[in-house]
């Protein structure tokens, strides 16, 4: 079995796991500008080198609001960058814990993960570090809406 | 005229590569649709191109070819072997030409006439074997491709003697720009680290001559990409001349925008759309002279053509006043051709009926021309805008005139933009629709809300104004008491006001696009970084426009001039610009004479003279309206007044507004600089007599001379010294031009050589020497002492050239 290597993240307080090959790096995030009239999960603008990131609150991006006490979630000063359809992103989640590798292949639980969950997951995976959920990227930056879009047409 | 006769050649020739594949495999199935329509497409794009230029021989071939192609995709014909040989041998002959034309040869006459007849005579001619005909350069599938390579093996030399360019994909010079962007902005870094570091003249010096190439790489690089629009633009009046001198119609172009930079690719891309509109709008739309004096129109038809960049998509409005489109007869024709049902047809709008002329297959023309084609022009124009991510749009009002739009997105661009701050936010707004920025109270500028709009009046229109605030939500309560508007003009003519805070600084921003969850919300075109690393959003201004309904689809811009040729005559009143001057009496001085309103800071007046002075955008102008005390305020308001030769400034303490001068004038004799007294608003003011402030303090504006150097010979001194005697504020003078107000720079050595020798030296000379350690008594400076140097020349500069010792 080829070594799957995996990042571990915290994103509101939650183990997850994102691909090492689709991170390109992790950097300090530095200052933010805010985008008005954007999605709330759209935090802002920043520059790496020549390049403007789009930050991406993964909380938000999920679909959550606050944490069950209401407050907001501690922030990681680092951000995961990755790319996607041709732009970069900047990651912004609780925390930003290690690199390992993958015991498996990515799975479903019965029940699944909560609707939210759902969404952005592609499933379950065990780490050495412990199981995790396999973030789907393009599902998450698609946002919140995408969920509600869903419903809607469903219903 | 040669620039586009060689982008026409490469530009066939290029197509002549592409379309082989698609030849070889056409003759191998002429029923193929695809390969018929690309090969149609060459050959209509090469007839198209010939009306620039004076190739009555490549027209007619490419017409025929054109003709025999279009019966096939009308299905009037079927595609046979004949015809396949045809179009082919005619493809060869272009080829022959285009080589022929470029080597400036004459190409042997005839031959075009059998080739035209073979496509023409169809079955007539199959029934011979067609590659018997003594002239025709009979095709083979695989003699074209060797043909063309003994071609291209005979005229190396041929070749050689044209510029010399060459063919880059266009993914290698954007990584060779976004590696220079990304070397600025290392440099940038690194500049501030030495600032924190200190003055090392070791580092300096070279780092210096760093900066001096990466902005000299970063100018080529950037016009490696971008070409103004111009280059396009340029050869429009004479096609649009020879085209309605052909057709006997009299057509006017107006073309605005021709310094919008747009990448080389995308004005090739947009060459021929252009070309095809332009020939529709003159052949079918503008009307012939007596048919436009019957409808009480102008006999001169108006074409105008405006360009504007916004982020990351140029629009292009072409207009004409002409017959408009048919409505009914396009309809007519859509859906006898199939393209809608007659009950689809009764449901659509308008808009939707004018827009199928972009379908396949629609032309409503009767008569088919040599100018224009079948219809088959604007579905092309089409494709290729949408090749590029592009679109094309038609409005039209029957009897006015008809409106194409086309909007085309820049793959990458670097922009003039403004930055302007609100709310604490900064954004930046392509400098191509700032008008104009006007500063002043929401009084002067008579701000008022109607209902829930709010209205500016500029030049005495009332001109619809957003709150840049609101439009992003943004908006505190506290509202700002005195909005910076900046007066925005849309590709379409339209005009608007955006209220900001303030705005910062303007220039050359590097645009990348947005994220797509970003672009969702319309309001930005993309996102550039400021010299500091921030980034900021640019704003989409034509989008925001159009979310706010201030984009109309008439002409405005055609329609724009007449009515003020109109309004000009009309208007009998004349204006003038209401102020307070520093005696706190309200004045006012004729409209026509203001230039501008400049404001400027109190440390740019010159006092020291007898008239006091002020240096703007590097000219020295008089400056008159000034009171005897010095001024407590750090800026001041200045009119810009010329007389047309000369330029004077105008202090003021407030402008007001500009007012009609309806109320009597009285002469005033008693003050020399009065013209007269007039009633504004039932208050008195005094009108400037213009004649004798001009007579008194105009003069022709001055260029702020910079101090003039000499340098030493050699590479140290053109690369290291140079740069920091430039910044520094003086200019490099080649050592023949030098006169006596010239400072030299010489080193010690040189110096002393010519010291000995009574070789004439200049009248102030800076002495340089190459040990950091100075010999007693020495009137030399070390070459990287920085300070010492700057402090030597400003020394220099000052001593009047005559006391020089």
């Amino acid at each position: 079995m080829t070594e799957k290597l995996l990042i571990i993240l915290q994103i509101a307080g939650r183990r997850c796991a994102l691909s090492a090959l689709d991170v390109r790096s992790v950097i300090e995030t530095g200052a933010i500008t805010p985008i008005p009239r954007s999605p709330a999960w759209i935090a802002g603008i920043t520059a790496l080198r020549s390049q403007a990131l789009t930050v991406i609150d993964c909380r938000r991006a999920i679909g959550l609001s606050a944490n069950s006490a209401g407050g907001e979630w501690p922030t990681d000063h680092r951000a995961a960058v990755i790319t996607e359809g041709g732009h970069s992103y900047a990651l912004l989640v609780d925390g930003i814990e290690d690199i390992t590798t993958a015991a498996g292949e990515a799975g479903q639980v019965p029940g699944g993960f909560g609707a939210e969950w759902s969404r952005v997951a592609l499933g379950m995976i065990e780490t050495m570090a412990g199981p995790a959920l396999l973030i789907d990227l393009p599902a998450l930056l698609a946002g919140p809406e995408a969920h509600r879009t869903e419903i809607e047409a469903a219903a | 005229m040669d620039d586009l006769l060689a982008e026409f050649i490469a530009e066939t020739r290029e197509m002549l590569e592409a379309t082989g594949g698609e030849l070889v495999a056409w003759e191998a199935d002429p029923a193929d649709r695809a390969r018929l329509d690309a090969i149609f497409r060459f050959v209509h794009t090469v007839k198209g191109n010939c009306g620039f230029f004076d190739f009555p021989r490549l027209a007619s071939l490419s017409h025929a070819a054109e003709d025999a192609l279009a019966d096939c995709r009308a299905g009037r014909r079927e595609a046979d072997q004949a015809l396949v040989t045809g179009v082919l041998a005619i493809i060869d002959r272009i080829a022959a030409m285009v080589d022929a034309i470029e080597a400036g040869e004459q190409f042997p006459e005839g031959g075009d006439e059998a080739l035209i007849a073979a496509l023409e005579g169809g079955e007539a001619l199959a029934a011979e074997d067609p590659r018997a005909g003594p002239e025709a350069p009979l095709h083979a599938p695989a003699a074209a491709q060797l043909g063309a390579n003994e071609d291209a093996a005979a005229q190396p030399q041929r070749r050689a003697d044209a510029q010399r360019t060459i063919r880059l994909p266009v993914e290698l010079l954007d990584r060779v720009m976004s590696g220079v962007s990304d070397m600025v902005l290392a440099r940038n870094d690194l500049a501030h680290r030495l600032r924190q570091a200190g003055n090392q003249p070791t580092i300096d010096g070279p780092f210096e001559r760093l900066t001096t190439i990466l902005s000299d790489v970063r100018d080529a690089i950037t016009r490696m990409r971008m070409q103004r629009i111009e280059t396009l633009f340029g050869a429009l009046p004479r096609l649009v001349r020879d085209l309605s001198a052909e057709l006997g119609k009299q057509v006017m172009v107006d073309l605005d925008g021709g310094d919008v930079e747009l990448d080389r690719e995308m004005i090739e891309t947009i060459r021929d759309p252009l070309t095809h509109i332009i020939r529709n709008a003159i052949d079918h739309g503008i009307e012939s002279p007596s048919a436009r004096l019957g409808q009480g129109k102008r006999e001169i038809g108006l074409l105008a053509i405006a360009a504007r960049q916004s982020g990351n998509t140029i629009s292009i409005v072409l207009a004409d006043d002409g017959s408009g489109l048919d409505e009914e007869r396009i309809a007519a024709k859509a859906v006898a051709t199939g393209l809608v049902t007659a009950a689809e047809r009764a449901a659509m709008p308008r808009d939707k009926i004018l827009n199928l002329i972009f379908e396949p297959g629609l032309s409503t023309a009767e008569t088919v021309s040599n100018v224009s084609g079948r219809g088959v022009g604007l579905d092309v124009v089409r494709q290729n805008l949408e090749k590029v991510g592009g679109s094309i749009k038609v409005a039209s009002i029957p009897g006015e005139g008809t409106t194409f739009t086309l909007q085309i997105p820049l793959t990458l661009s670097i922009i003039a933009g403004l930055t302007v701050e609100v709310a604490g936010h900064r954004f930046a707004i392509p400098q191509s629709y700032v008008e104009e920025i006007v500063q002043g109270s929401a009084r002067a500028l008579d701000l008022t809300r109607i209902g829930e709009t709010a209205l500016v009046t500029f030049r005495g229109i009332r001109v619809p104004c957003l709150m840049l605030d609101e439009v992003l939500g943004l908006a505190d309560d506290a509202a700002a008491k005195e909005p910076t508007l900046v007066m925005l003009r849309l590709a379409s003519g339209d005009l608007f006001a955006l209220a900001v805070e303030g705005i910062h600084n303007h220039g050359d921003l590097v645009v990348k696009p947005l994220a797509p969850a970003v672009m969702r919300s319309g309001l930005y075109a993309g996102s550039t970084l400021l010299d500091d690393g921030t980034p900021v959003l640019l704003l989409d201004v034509a989008n925001i426009a159009a979310q706010h309904d201030l984009v109309s689809d008439t002409r405005a811009r055609v329609l724009g001039p007449l009515a003020e040729d109109a309004g000009a005559a009309a208007e009998s009143a004349s204006r003038a610009m209401l102020f307070t001057d520093f005696a706190r009496r309200r004045s006012a001085v004729r409209l026509e004479l203001v230039q501008r309103i400049e404001t400027a800071p109190v440390a740019a007046i010159d006092r020291s003279a007898a008239r006091p002075r002020v240096v703007i955008d590097g000219l020295i102008l008089p400056l008159v309206g000034l009171p005897e005390a010095p001024l407590t305020q750090p800026r001041v308001r200045l009119l810009r007044l010329s007389d047309g030769a000369c330029e004077l400034l105008y202090a003021v303490r407030e402008v007001e507004d500009a007012v009609e001068l309806t109320d009597t004038l009285t002469p005033v004799p008693e003050d020399p600089l009065a013209e007269a007294m007039t009633l504004i608003g039932g208050v008195p003011v005094t009108l400037i007599d213009a004649h004798a402030l001009f007579a008194r303090h105009g003069e022709p504006p001055q260029v702020a001379e910079r101090p003039r150097c000499t340098l030493p010979d050699g590479e140290w001194a053109r690369a290291i010294l140079a740069p920091l005697v430039i910044a520094a504020g003086y200019d490099i003078a080649p050592p023949d031009e030098a006169g006596a107000a010239t400072i030299g720079i010489l080193f010690e050595d040189v110096y002393e050589v010519a010291e000995t020798l009574g070789r004439p030296l200049p009248a102030r000379v800076i002495r340089l020497r190459d040990q950091p350690d100075a010999p007693a008594g020495a009137q030399t400076i070390y070459r990287y002492d920085r300070e010492g140097l700057l402090a030597a020349l400003a020394a220099a500069a000052r001593v009047p050239a005559g006391e020089a010792a």
